[in-house]
């Protein structure tokens, strides 16, 4: 007679929206499933939402033996989190990241792990996921990508039974460019609804994104075909993925006239998509890359320049779609 | 190495690798069979190109006999064939290093080397002795000295030096001995073991042969598992992980990861059967020439084929004696110096190491590196999560490589030169650039004064930052770097790669002047797209 499988653990560092989807999901499978948050108030409602999920309020215990880790923060908390994490990290352990921004210098999340961590086998998702979707249970899509092929082949082992279909990769940087980006457009797609540009006027400012993005992710090594799979223009297609919404509603907001400052603190959460445009520009300075879309963004968010004025000037010039 | 260790890494060597294909062939990879034929016809075709070599009889007897087994051969007769093949590769590889002679011959160094190194003639060596190059006043021995030292007692130690020249072996080994640690081995490409006297202390210091002609898949997997068996018996080696030696002269950033990832191989067996010092350390070490004694042909070599190098070349300076001893007799006279800087340890995974050979990460913590490769609890073997590591291992590797070159005069001024004529012909290839000299002879000597200045300013920000490292001779004014760059390009090139003329500067050998200046490549200072480190696109680049 062979003996009970022990169930793999996960542990996922974070108390927001996606950490509440996975932990929901995986919950009810074979995994078991450990979670820390860092505030008193996110852990005493996920206790009550997540029935089958071991909430702690120490992150040594969550972390514990842990076989996968999701390290589902946000870009500008990844370092920190990562560090304290670090205390604990094992080389065997598989580290993931789902988040859409970038650090300063444009520090790619999965750099940020490896700058604080001993671990090597990061795997990062992307694509168009959207945790309130995921938390209702329909089929939900991502890019799931690593250099090792042991993360492809762990994670699909646990989500085997959920309703997460992966899409493995191996470009770790162009799917993590192509998700901050995103963001970046979305901050322009939410400037044109509100000055009613129209929708076609919407879809050239993000395939600009898209092209921004690719020049760039290219430039730092990534895939070009990346940009036109499933993390690239896979997710501009549904109307909401994580983190759009939020970025839509800045970017409506800068173009009603706030700054950035009074539209950030308008809205709720992380809007991931400022630091990225800012720090994108800068690469692209020190690269000589002519990101159209992303130095738009930048001049409405530093006040150079107004919403449609610099939109036009965007739409104004044609698409190299070629490069 | 130790005569009966020999034996049993040979032993273990048939017995691992030809499991290896039994298993391979088992799970639907290439049959035994298959195997057999290709190592025939490769090694057919090889002998065929090769009828000087000095086994070529006994090679080919010992092919003839294969054929004739392989004809009539059962599944059993395959694999005793494999084994028997295997085998006689690795007895090729191996070397005979003995201990006695090794005592004597370190007893005797530096004069010893200078007897290498001119071995070939020794009654020019009988005339010459007198003036003998004395090494230990030309090598500078720096870096992390003391550490490699403390690793070596901690484990087996892999270094990885720069190579540019084949005195590079002989220099590492020299500096390995002025340390006062044991010889290292290491594999050496055949063609220099053609002169016996050479071999034989090729041989005794060490080396083991590897015959790049070979192309059988086999024999290269007998050579991996040489260096993984080699470095699991204690034995530490010495891998030039950027293959051959740089033909374009800049420092290595592509480097070759068959042969590096045998130290992770060596690891993860070392903690599968509990080995009381599993460590494997890796130690790159930057060999800095002011002259280079093989310059001419490399950039020769390279500009005739650039991105698909030669790969061989079997009829450098190196294999002329008095080349070699007017090298290093001139070396000495005119103070030019090598320099050997050894880096920072790290592990087979890429982790830095501090000096009781433990692994940190990066914020200083130590690591229990076993983890990295255990599957179900057991440390295994993976060859695409092992590749990963390995990469990351060569790119640590070569970020020593920058930080830890040492940059002299010849490699600034020609830096200098070679930019300025770049500048005067903007719309010229780089390649028609050195064919053609452009459009003016001579450059100003005040331009040069100003350009080296410029480059000198940008140094020693890079040095203060530890990107680089500076010849001491550097912190001179321009006009001195200039004056003693010229002095030693005239020194020993058949042609000096540049020339002073009153108040004008000739470059007069625009080869050299590239290799030369290539050494500074890949530290962001040309004003100009530079031609990249891995050197595939030299003709695309526009000056």
């Amino acid at each position: 007679m062979s003996a009970p499988k022990t169930p793999l653990k996960m542990a996922i560092v974070g108390g927001g929206p996606l950490a509440r989807a996975i932990a929901y999901i995986l919950q009810s499978g074979d995994t078991d499933v450990h979670l820390w948050a860092r505030s008193e108030d996110a852990r005493d409602r996920l206790r009550d939402q997540l029935s089958g999920t071991s909430i702690h309020h120490k992150l040594d215990a969550a972390l514990q033996d842990a076989s996968v880790v999701l390290l589902a923060v946000p870009a500008d908390q990844m370092l920190e989190v990562a560090e304290r994490y670090g205390d604990q990290a094992t080389g065997d352990q598989v580290v993931l990241t789902a988040a859409r921004g970038v650090g300063e210098g444009f520090q790619l999340p999965h750099e940020m792990i490896r700058a604080r961590t001993c671990v090597r086998k990061i795997g990062v998702l992307g694509g168009p996921i959207h945790a309130r979707e995921l938390a209702t249970g329909r089929q939900i899509n991502a890019v799931l990508a690593s250099r090792f092929p042991e993360v492809i082949e762990s994670v699909r082992a646990l989500t085997d039974k959920s309703p997460i279909a992966l899409h493995g990769s191996r470009d770790i940087i162009g799917v993590q460019v192509a998700g901050a980006i995103s963001n970046v457009s979305s901050l322009a797609a939410g400037m044109a609804d509100a000055l009613e540009l129209g929708d076609t006027a919407r879809g050239v400012l993000l395939t600009h994104g898209l092209v921004d993005a690719k020049k760039i992710g290219v430039a730092l090594g990534g895939s070009d075909k990346t940009f036109g799979g499933l993390a690239g223009l896979g997710e501009l297609i549904p109307r909401h993925v994580t983190s759009m919404d939020r970025h839509l509603e800045v970017g409506a907001k800068l173009a009603s006239g706030m700054n950035v400052q009074e539209a950030l603190q308008a809205v709720n959460g992380h809007v991931e998509g400022v630091i990225t445009a800012t720090e994108a520009m800068k690469v692209a300075e020190a690269r000589g890359l002519d990101l159209l879309l992303v130095r738009a963004v930048v001049q409405v968010l530093s006040g150079e320049a107004g919403a449609r004025e610099a939109l036009e000037a965007v739409l104004q010039r044609s698409l190299e779609l070629d490069d | 190495m130790r005569a009966e260790d020999q034996e049993r890494i040979i032993t273990e060597l048939e017995s691992r690798v030809s499991l290896a294909r039994v298993k391979s062939a088992e799970a639907g990879g290439l049959k035994l069979q298959e195997v057999l034929e290709d190592s025939h016809y490769f090694e057919r075709r090889r002998l065929k190109d090769d009828k000087k070599s000095p086994a070529f009889e006994d090679d080919l007897t010992f092919w003839n006999d294969v054929q004739r087994d392989l004809r009539r051969a059962s599944e059993r007769d395959q694999k005793m064939l494999v084994r028997k093949i295997v085998r006689h590769y690795g007895e090729e590889i191996s070397g005979n290093f003995d201990d006695r002679v090794y005592q004597m011959v370190t007893r005797v160094l530096p004069p010893g080397l200078g007897l290498l190194l001119n071995a070939a003639s020794p009654l020019r060596l009988a005339r010459k002795f007198p003036q003998m190059p004395n090494l230990d006043e030309s090598v500078v021995i720096q870096g992390e000295t003391e550490q490699i030292h403390r690793l070596h007692e901690r484990g087996t130690v892999i270094l990885v030096p720069t190579h540019v020249s084949n005195l590079d072996s002989i220099i590492v080994g020299y500096s390995l001995f002025r340390l006062g640690l044991p010889p290292f081995i290491y594999g050496a490409g055949l063609n220099l073991f053609t002169n016996p006297l050479v071999s034989f202390f090729m041989h005794n210091l060490g080396a083991y042969t590897v015959d790049r002609k070979k192309r059988d898949p086999l024999y290269k997997e007998v050579l991996k598992e040489y260096a993984t068996l080699s470095l699991e018996f204690g034995y530490d080696n010495i891998f030039f992980p950027g293959g051959t030696r740089s033909r374009s002269g800049a420092i290595e950033q592509h480097l070759k990861l068959g042969l590096l990832g045998t130290g992770l191989g060596a690891y993860i067996n070392n903690l599968a059967r509990n080995a009381p010092q599993p460590k494997v350390f890796i130690v790159p070490a930057t060999l800095s020439f002011e002259l280079v004694l093989e310059a001419e042909t490399l950039i020769d070599d390279f500009l005739k084929e650039v991105g698909k190098a030669r790969y061989i070349i079997d009829d450098d300076e190196f294999s002329k004696p008095k080349r070699v001893f007017d090298f290093m007799s001139q070396l000495v006279s005119m103070d030019a110096k090598i320099h050997v800087t050894v880096s920072r340890g790290m592990d087979v995974f890429g982790n830095p190491v501090d000096d009781d050979g433990e692994s940190l990460d990066p914020c200083g913590r130590h690591i229990d590196t076993s983890r990295y490769v255990l599957k179900n609890g057991v440390p295994t073997a993976d060859r695409l999560r092992d590749f990963e590591y390995t990469k990351e291992v060569g790119e640590r590797i070569a970020e020593s490589y920058l930080a830890d070159n040492v940059v002299t005069g010849t490699h600034v001024v020609a830096h200098a030169i070679f930019g300025l004529l770049r500048d005067k012909n903007p719309r010229m290839t780089v390649l028609r650039l050195i064919r053609t000299g452009g459009t003016e002879d001579d450059l100003e000597l005040r331009a040069v004064y100003h350009e080296v200045d410029r480059l000198l300013t940008a140094l020693r920000g890079l040095q203060a930052q530890s990107k680089i490292r500076l010849s001491p001779k550097l912190s001179g004014s321009a006009e001195d770097v200039v004056a003693d760059a010229l002095a030693h390009y005239a020194l020993y090139h058949t042609r000096p790669a540049a020339t002073r003329r009153g108040d004008r500067i000739i470059p007069t050998d625009r080869n050299l002047l590239l290799y030369y200046q290539n050494r500074l490549e890949g530290y962001g200072l040309c004003k100009r797209a530079c031609l990249t480190p891995d050197h595939r696109s030299l003709s695309d680049h526009r000056s």
